[in-house]
């Protein structure tokens, strides 16, 4: 079961790199795409919680690290997405024993883009990469919001449904009523 | 270890958790942060030679076969793209017209699409005879949230591109290969920050230098090394070319000026140019992989001379 969970989390993780880098760009709101990445990151925090969402978010941000075409420092969206997917994991434990709401989920995705946006772009200006522009940060952080939650719609249902089907019976038994 | 990670739900019933899987939680999350902080800290200096090279590598190796599939998938992708902006007008027209023929608009589309590859393949053509040029599909572009101007062409060691590379297409410059693999190679665009491109004022000859904006439209910002010369509106700028031929060739055309301004406190003056090439639509590219085939001039010796 344990490696069944773990096999389908890195296959979502691999699925939404492909997409996000070949196919999502072609559909880009005035050039930003949706992170597919970090909604399938939150996806699985609020389906496993806080360690999950770490370990997944930096699995999935190391691979947006290497595959081409980024040209950035490595580690950086890895730093960002498991800040992120800890956080989501958070909020899904503090807010209540049940699932999380539609509008939960949706606030839980602004926040995971808005946190890794901003730790991906501080941890660029710390290291001195010319390409950060701060001036348009806010922009694009709002595009970027607006279009995750768009995204999360498709696919934060698909992850938590699939995730559900391959829970423990003992733990479905206390997880859901 | 490994186990553990299948069971955080225990504590689902209790808002808090235990204090032993808080603990275990912070450990993972410090764990996780020292780990993005050590690659960062390893991948920081470039120059010596990364050791997340081999990564980089294996990732290509995986993903570059995948975003070439996924990239086959593009035509309903477009299709979806070009039914949003005309929304307005399809949504009167697309009603009747779709029911009755919808085969046939499935087949126009893709005529259209091959014919657009055609032409941009014909028009590299002409290029052609300059340089040997190998061409290329774009399969991945970075986003522009990660303010990045850069993508991944399905042309890699194997095919004779190397790094620092002149990268073209019909209408003019696209950017320099970064690295290669053996499939694939990341390109980075001349509207990138990190890009500077020796430029040639068609008009007067002048040299200068232009560098990426980082904005969507590729947008470039124009320097001339004369402080006098004034560049003009609707000048045409071409590369001047590197020693070696990299990573520019020269004489590829690269923008237009489309403004000029004073430089703030110092001498000269700073031009916008708007590239030829529109960096959201690049398809099929051209890497410039060899000399040109036939030498622009012959040499002059003083014994030819005599």
């Amino acid at each position: 079961m344990i490696a069944l969970r773990i096999a389908l989390a890195a296959l979502f993780l691999m699925v939404a790199v492909t997409v996000q880098t070949s196919l999502l760009p072609h559909i880009a709101v005035a050039g930003v795409t949706c992170d597919l990445v970090m909604i399938v990151v939150v996806g699985l925090a609020l389906a496993r919680g806080p360690e999950w969402g770490a370990i997944t978010g930096f699995a999935g941000g190391l691979m947006l690290d290497v595959v081409p075409p980024s040209d950035h420092t490595a580690g950086r969206w890895a730093l960002a997405l498991a800040i992120s997917g800890y956080v989501a994991g958070l909020i899904r434990r503090e807010t209540s024993a049940g699932p999380v709401g539609p509008v939960g989920v949706a606030g839980t995705v602004v926040l995971g883009a808005a946190l890794s946006l901003l730790l991906y772009s501080a941890t660029g200006s710390l290291l001195h990469d010319p390409a950060v522009d701060w001036s348009q940060f806010g922009v694009r952080l709002g595009i970027a919001a607006g279009y995750d939650v768009v995204g999360a719609i498709v696919v934060i249902p698909i992850v938590l449904w699939l995730m559900r089907r391959v829970l423990p019976a003992r733990e479905r038994r206390r997880a859901l009523p | 270890m490994l186990k553990d990670l299948g069971t955080p739900a225990r504590g689902l019933v209790r808002a808090a958790g235990l204090p032993r899987e808080i603990r275990r939680r912070r450990t993972v999350l410090v764990l996780v942060v020292l780990a993005s902080l050590t690659l960062i800290v390893l991948d920081a200096r470039r120059s010596a030679g990364s050791p997340v090279d081999p990564l980089r590598h294996a990732a290509a190796t995986v993903f570059g076969p995948l975003e070439s599939g996924a990239t086959s998938a593009r035509q309903p992708v477009d299709n979806l793209r070009d039914r949003f902006a005309e929304l307005d007008r399809l949504k009167a027209e697309n009603e009747k017209l779709q029911a009755e023929n919808e085969k046939l608009t499935t087949e126009l589309l893709t005529t259209d699409y091959t014919r657009n590859r055609a032409a941009e393949l014909d028009r590299l053509l002409k290029v052609a005879p300059a340089y040997t040029v190998t061409p290329a599909r774009v399969i991945g572009i970075g986003g522009a949230q990660s303010f990045q101007h850069t993508v991944t062409i399905d042309a890699g060691t194997a095919d004779g591109v190397r790094p620092d590379m002149t990268v073209l297409n019909g209408d003019g410059l696209v950017g320099r290969v970064v690295r290669a693999t053996d499939a694939t190679a990341t390109v980075l665009l001349i509207g990138d920050r990190n890009s500077t491109v020796g430029g040639r004022l068609n008009s007067t000859l002048a040299l200068g230098f232009l560098s990426g904006r980082g904005e969507i439209g590729g947008t470039l910002d124009y320097k001339l090394v004369d402080l006098r010369a004034r560049p003009k509106v609707g000048d045409r700028i071409v590369t001047w070319g590197s020693r070696g031929n990299a990573p520019y060739v020269p004489g590829v055309p690269i923008g237009t000026v489309t403004s000029v301004t004073p430089n703030q406190g110092t001498l000269g003056s700073t031009a916008t140019v708007k590239p030829f090439v529109d960096p959201t639509r690049i398809d099929t590219v051209g890497v410039v992989t060899g000399p040109p085939a036939r030498p622009p001039r012959g040499t002059v010796t003083p014994e030819q001379g005599r």
